[in-house]
């Protein structure tokens, strides 16, 4: 663990740079949050005098500690280009003020946004999917989840500038880059030969499927990546997985049993049917269910390849979290769902 | 000396019921108690390693042996390798590529064949992962 004192006088440094018209700078209740594997974050408030007007202004930070997770697959300036790309449209995310590349200042790449208030309850335990559930039964959040879903498929990518995130071609190519993306992270892993994944791989390659039409994709849509305030989603965050690609990659995730342990609601917050009706309603999309499960195959084989890289990341050395060392005995775990879902 | 098993079951408790509770620091804690979830895995798989190698070894022997009877395998089936997982997977990947050139009943019963040994390597691990007794 860093030294979160060190951090605050770091941090406070920066501030003082890029904003010299602030005068006596302080950083308020400066925390590290728990939970993130592939990023360090840190909340706290910032508060300044300016032309002789005390302002305060709640921020986040996100650093890259070097050897997280998705390393490869995610940089924190492509984040950062994203979050500034996504400010000029109606989809809400928050606003980022500076990204700092230089890796002496905190020890890595770091970007620093605007912080949104709100509740992420955390979808794995119980409190949360009684939040949720409880949200449900009112009525709004699970209209805002299916609105936001939609708003976000329905995004002028082009427009938005984010072609830098690389465009598929036509047909299966968005599947089959995902799948390309995703084995080169376990080849990097040096990890002993799973024959199951293999066969996952082979199987997924030889049956991927044409996109209807191309959309940003967040790569990642449910409960938990996702803050609320007044029932509904005030910002859609964690932009580490986004693609522009086939918007039933989301469906599918939101769809999977994945993201919901147990719950009857789609990620612990919307009925199927419900989703499924308003979310076509809105995007003018068809929800191809076949095309839908085999995204969710793909998801199988994502969270093997994350598992495998998190555990050969403590394997090597690089990392110490003992959370990585953990995620070795999920591999086998998610392996048996792929296998029973391709019918062994 | 103590058995291994005995060793880690006590190492396990002192995790969970001595050093976790005494630590202050919360991602030290959660940490400490992960450490002995992490120690509860080892236990098993130490416990089950020379049955899971010995299924394996078993399950992929003959695989490669009913393989071998295959009439028109004989290009895709790797006959050498490192190891038999390492051969296993360069096989599928020979298969799977093969699909176009070899008929459908072909890939099918050799497909079927492959997936029935990757069941077996699953169910296997499951008894570490899942904490399942055979």
């Amino acid at each position: 663990m860093e030294d979160t004192q060190a951090m605050k006088e770091a941090v406070l440094d920066y501030l003082r740079v890029k904003m010299p018209a602030a005068r006596d700078l302080k950083l308020i209740d400066f925390n590290q949050a728990t939970g993130g594997w592939s990023h360090q974050i840190y909340v706290f408030s910032a508060s300044w005098y300016e032309n002789g007007r005390q302002t305060t202004r709640a921020m986040c930070l996100r650093k890259d500690p070097g050897a997280g997770l998705l390393r490869e697959l995610s940089s924190l300036e492509q984040q950062y280009r994203v979050l500034q790309a996504l400010e000029a449209t109606i989809l809400p995310t928050p606003r980022v003020y500076w990204y700092e590349e230089n890796s002496t200042l905190l020890g890595g790449p770091f970007f620093v946004m605007e912080k949104i208030e709100g509740e992420v309850p955390n979808p794995w335990s119980e409190a949360g999917k009684k939040a949720y559930a409880n949200a449900a039964a009112r009525g709004r959040l699970p209209r805002s989840f299916v609105e936001t879903l939609a708003a976000l498929h329905n995004l002028d990518w082009r427009a938005a500038k984010l072609e830098f995130l690389g465009v598929p071609g036509q047909g299966n190519d968005f599947a089959l880059r995902e799948i390309a993306k995703w084995e080169s992270l376990i080849e990097q892993a040096h990890h002993r030969p799973e024959p199951v994944l293999t066969e996952l791989l082979m199987w997924l390659k030889g049956n991927a499927p044409p996109v209807q039409r191309l959309a940003l994709v967040h790569g990642a849509y449910r409960t938990g990546n996702l803050i609320i305030r007044d029932d509904a989603i005030a910002a859609v965050v964690d932009w580490e997985l986004q693609v522009i690609g086939d918007p039933m990659y989301d469906v599918a995730y939101v769809l999977s049993d994945l993201n919901r342990e147990g719950s009857p609601l789609l990620s612990c917050v919307v009925e199927r049917d419900f989703f499924l009706e308003y979310y076509q309603g809105l995007t003018g999309l068809t929800v191809d269910l076949e095309v839908c499960r085999y995204y969710e195959i793909l998801y199988m084989m994502r969270s093997a390849a994350f598992w495998i890289s998190a555990s050969s990341l403590f394997a090597e050395g690089k990392n110490k979290d003992l959370r990585l060392a953990r995620t070795t005995y999920s591999v086998p775990v998610v392996l048996d769902m792929a296998a029973r879902a391709l019918g062994f | 000396m103590l058995p291994a098993k005995h060793l880690l079951t006590e190492v396990i408790d002192s995790l969970r019921n001595v050093i976790g509770p005494a630590v202050k620091d919360p991602y030290s804690k959660s940490q400490a108690y992960m450490a002995a979830v992490i120690l509860e895995f080892v236990s098993r798989q130490i416990e089950d390693r020379s049955d899971l190698e010995s299924i394996e070894q078993l399950a992929l022997t003959e695989l490669f042996d009913d393989l071998s009877r295959f009439p028109d395998l004989a290009e895709i089936v790797e006959r050498d390798g490192p190891d038999l997982r390492s051969r296993l997977c360069h096989t599928i990947e020979a298969l799977h590529r093969a699909r176009g050139q070899i008929s459908p009943q072909s890939f099918d019963r050799a497909n079927l064949r492959v997936r029935l040994a990757l069941r077996q390597l699953l169910d296997g691990e499951l008894k570490v992962a899942n904490g399942r007794r055979g």
